[in-house]
């Protein structure tokens, strides 16, 4: 007897984080630092920061395939492979999609990976708040759910995140893209800086081109050092320079020796005590042993990515919430977004054959959203912004023309004769009920689980959003003077952006949403949510700053009504 | 609104061919897994020697850097071809190195390692103007130079002797000045 009661001891935290990604590692780091003890659960393997960065420091000719995808690799990774980010530099960051199998009703391309740190290893950095027009365009079409907070809510968390994480970036005034709390901007190159005065001109400042706010250091930040413009980040940094669970937040929990980490720990369900009405711990699957096990905690955070954590959520079934825990409203599982990319325009660029770049940015340029907004009316809802940038590359017109020789290897052995300026869209998704998760018990992943099943598809707003993402960045690019100009639409399913949003919306209704402004469950008091899933609209900028701020103050809200002792 | 119509149709004729214009657009629409296709072909250790001279002359050893044998090209053909293609292309890639060989003998009487440079000049442009002809499908020209592009500016010899490599810049300029004749940078 004696025995359980010790093991029970020994599994009992303050708090439990169950992820440990971008969201999951401000969980453990805030309520660490207000002194609480917390077991962060990972269900992948560890990664120690720079010690296990492989690839990291590898030339390219180091790398295996000459970079290259092997046709095993293909088969183990379906998904994986069906766009750019699973690498053979880091591929062993990409879930084998042959063991966590999900269901397609419709084509739901889902990156995932696996291990301590999760994507923020692999993210894209790019880092913009969301303004009031965002919080405020639900209300204001009838898409979706009213969004429970304000920008005025959400600022002075954007600013301690900011501030910690370390943004890069220049204050615009821009009022669709609030300024921040930044470091100093990434340079643009001399095309970008042409590109940008022709475009602001030509539009009377209706538009503007900034330079990317990104998660990557110009300067040295919180005993990091600065980025060193290898544009190598998605293997990982030796020397810290972008915001990761491994680079910021986790050494910083640790430091409190407050934080357990457990890797190979999948939560399976959230254990309900029907007598508290509230979550009593998490029931966890060892990936290793595939052992079963409890921990227990006051508060959990679940920060397991939007769909991991919806999974989560839809599998914690009890008597009081038959339909997954939290979900009286039964919105939980419902309106899956993301953003819709892959289409826009580029050309060429003349007059700048005498310069060239030193160093690799791992930034590019943007243009936020201006559609919609004032005068600028369009024929669908809610808008898009621009990623992009200048460059002058390797490419040869004999490379086409199927040349060969030693006068074509000298030829390939230069810069290309001119410089091409790309432009591409970024488009928001609006929140559709019908867009939505669910768990299929017919199908079972290794470790004896039943499958998620996603059904989502862009509907007639994206698609009419997508010829203007083209046509507008030409009509920009000619005016900015380049030519050539060529508008595209490469296509784009849902998941492709790995910006999935939504599922656990925030809400002041608890018929409606599932979480309340607090990211806590209406109806377990005790249960957080922070990751995506929270969210009510995606709005079309890059959403891992919102949910680094929405977390921060979801922390901060439940620690202090654990103080209060009204969770 | 006029212009944007122009450029409507301009999209529409244009299509994906804004990708096509990279050099490994060939390998990665082509080598998509072929689940029926898991056997593949294995390639005599002397076929390397073959492939390397192949290679030599796409990118063959100028004043200015060591060629494609030099990079390691021969070996790396083969070893790209067995385990990143799918078997389908394996097979063209097979037949059309077969049928390469045969030529060389047809047509000079000669095995391919032994034809000079005039005679491997004259075959590469056969087999380049074939490849036109045939709309650019898939062929053993195709890939096996696409393969030495891809292999050599990856290389040791590629990046840092005839492009040059920086491993860790440690700044960004973007309006630096391009001195005529500057190699391009590795990556």
């Amino acid at each position: 007897m004696n025995i359980n009661t010790d093991l029970k001891k020994q599994n009992t935290y303050d708090a439990i984080v169950v992820g440990s990604g971008i969201s999951g590692g401000w969980a453990a780091k805030e309520l660490t630092q207000k002194g609480l003890k917390v077991l962060m659960l990972e269900r992948g393997k560890n990664i120690e920061h720079i010690k296990d960065y492989d690839s990291a420091m590898k030339a390219p000719w180091e790398i295996a395939y000459c970079g290259q995808l092997t046709q095993e690799q293909k088969r183990t990774h379906p998904v994986q492979t069906r766009d750019y980010p699973y690498q053979q530099a880091n591929e062993s960051w990409w879930v084998n999609d042959l063991e966590c199998p999900y269901t397609e009703d419709k084509r739901f391309d889902w990156y995932r990976g696996f291990h301590v740190g999760g994507k923020s290893l692999m993210w894209g950095r790019q880092s913009y708040r969301f303004s009031d027009i965002n919080f405020e365009d639900n209300k204001k079409d009838g898409h979706g759910n009213d969004w429970p907070i304000r920008y005025k809510d959400i600022a002075p968390w954007y600013d301690y995140v900011e501030k910690f994480a370390g943004i890069s970036g220049q204050n615009e005034g821009w009022p669709l893209l609030p300024d921040g709390q930044f470091l100093p901007p990434m340079d643009m190159n001399c095309v970008e800086k042409s590109v940008k005065e022709r475009i602001e001109k030509h539009y009377n400042k209706s538009r503007i081109l900034t330079i990317g706010r990104s998660a990557n250091l110009t300067v040295p930040h919180q005993g990091r050092g600065n980025c060193q413009y290898r544009n190598l980040c998605s293997r990982g940094c030796p020397f810290g320079a972008y915001f990761s669970t491994q680079s910021s937040t986790l050494p910083a929990a640790m430091a409190t020796k407050k934080l357990t980490v457990r890797p190979y720990s999948i939560v399976n369900h959230i254990i309900y005590d029907e007598d508290s009405k509230k979550a009593k711990g998490v029931m966890v699957i060892d990936s290793e042993t595939n052992e079963s096990m409890e921990f227990y905690a006051k508060i959990v955070f679940v920060n397991g990515s939007t769909l991991g954590s919806t999974f989560i959520l839809l599998n914690s079934t009890s008597e009081a919430h038959p339909n997954g825990l939290g979900n009286g409203s039964g919105q939980l599982g419902h309106n899956l977004m993301d953003h819709h990319f892959r289409c826009g325009a580029e050309g060429t660029v003349e007059g700048f054959e005498d310069k060239y770049t030193y160093g690799r940015r791992a930034n590019g340029i943007y243009i936020p959203r201006y559609q919609n907004f004032k005068d600028d009316k369009r024929d669908y809802l809610r808008g898009f912004g621009y990623q992009g940038a200048a460059s002058r590359g390797h490419w040869h017109k004999e490379v086409a023309e199927l040349d060969f020789g030693g006068d074509f290897k000298e030829i390939l052995s230069r810069p290309a004769e001119s410089w091409t300026m790309g432009l591409g869209g970024f488009g928001e998704m609006l929140p559709y009920y019908e867009n939505k998760v669910y768990i299929d018990h017919s199908k079972k992943d290794k470790w004896g689980q039943p499958v998620l099943a996603i059904d989502c598809e862009y509907k007639e707003n994206e698609a009419k959003m997508r010829e203007d993402m083209m046509y507008d960045a030409a009509e920009m690019l000619e005016a900015a003077g380049a030519k050539n100009v060529k508008a595209y639409d490469n296509g784009c399913y849902p998941g492709m952006t790995i910006h999935e949003m939504g599922t656990a919306r925030m809400g002041n209704d608890p018929k409606e949403s599932v979480l309340n402004k607090w990211n806590q469950m209406h109806e377990v008091s005790n249960v957080f949510v922070t990751d995506g899933s929270c969210m009510p609209s995606s709005a079309c900028q890059n959403p891992s700053l919102t949910y680094m701020a929405l977390t921060a103050r979801a922390c901060d809200y439940a620690v202090k009504e654990l103080k209060k002792k009204n969770i | 609104m006029e212009r944007r119509e122009a450029l409507k149709k301009m999209a529409f004729l244009m299509g994906g061919a804004i990708s096509a214009t990279t050099m490994s657009v060939l390998f990665e629409s082509f080598t998509v897994y072929n689940p029926e296709q898991r056997t593949t072909y294995s390639f005599l250790a002397s076929d390397g020697e073959i492939f390397g001279e192949f290679a030599e002359i796409i990118l063959p050893t100028t004043t200015n850097s060591p060629g494609a044998k030099a990079a390691g090209i021969g070996t790396l053909i083969p070893l790209l071809i067995k385990d990143c293609y799918p078997l389908n292309l394996q097979e063209i890639f097979k037949k059309g190195f077969e049928d390469m060989l045969a030529k060389c003998r047809t047509k000079f009487n000669k095995e391919f390692l032994n034809l000079n440079t005039a005679e491997k000049n004259q075959l590469m442009k056969e087999l380049k103007q074939e490849t036109i002809d045939n709309n650019r499908e898939p062929s053993f020209f195709l890939i096996a130079r696409d393969l030495t592009l891809l292999g050599y500016f990856t290389s040791e010899i590629g990046c840092t002797i005839a492009r040059e490599y920086l491993p860790i810049p440690g700044k960004y300029d973007g309006n630096a000045d391009y001195i005529p004749g500057q190699k391009a940078w590795a990556i």
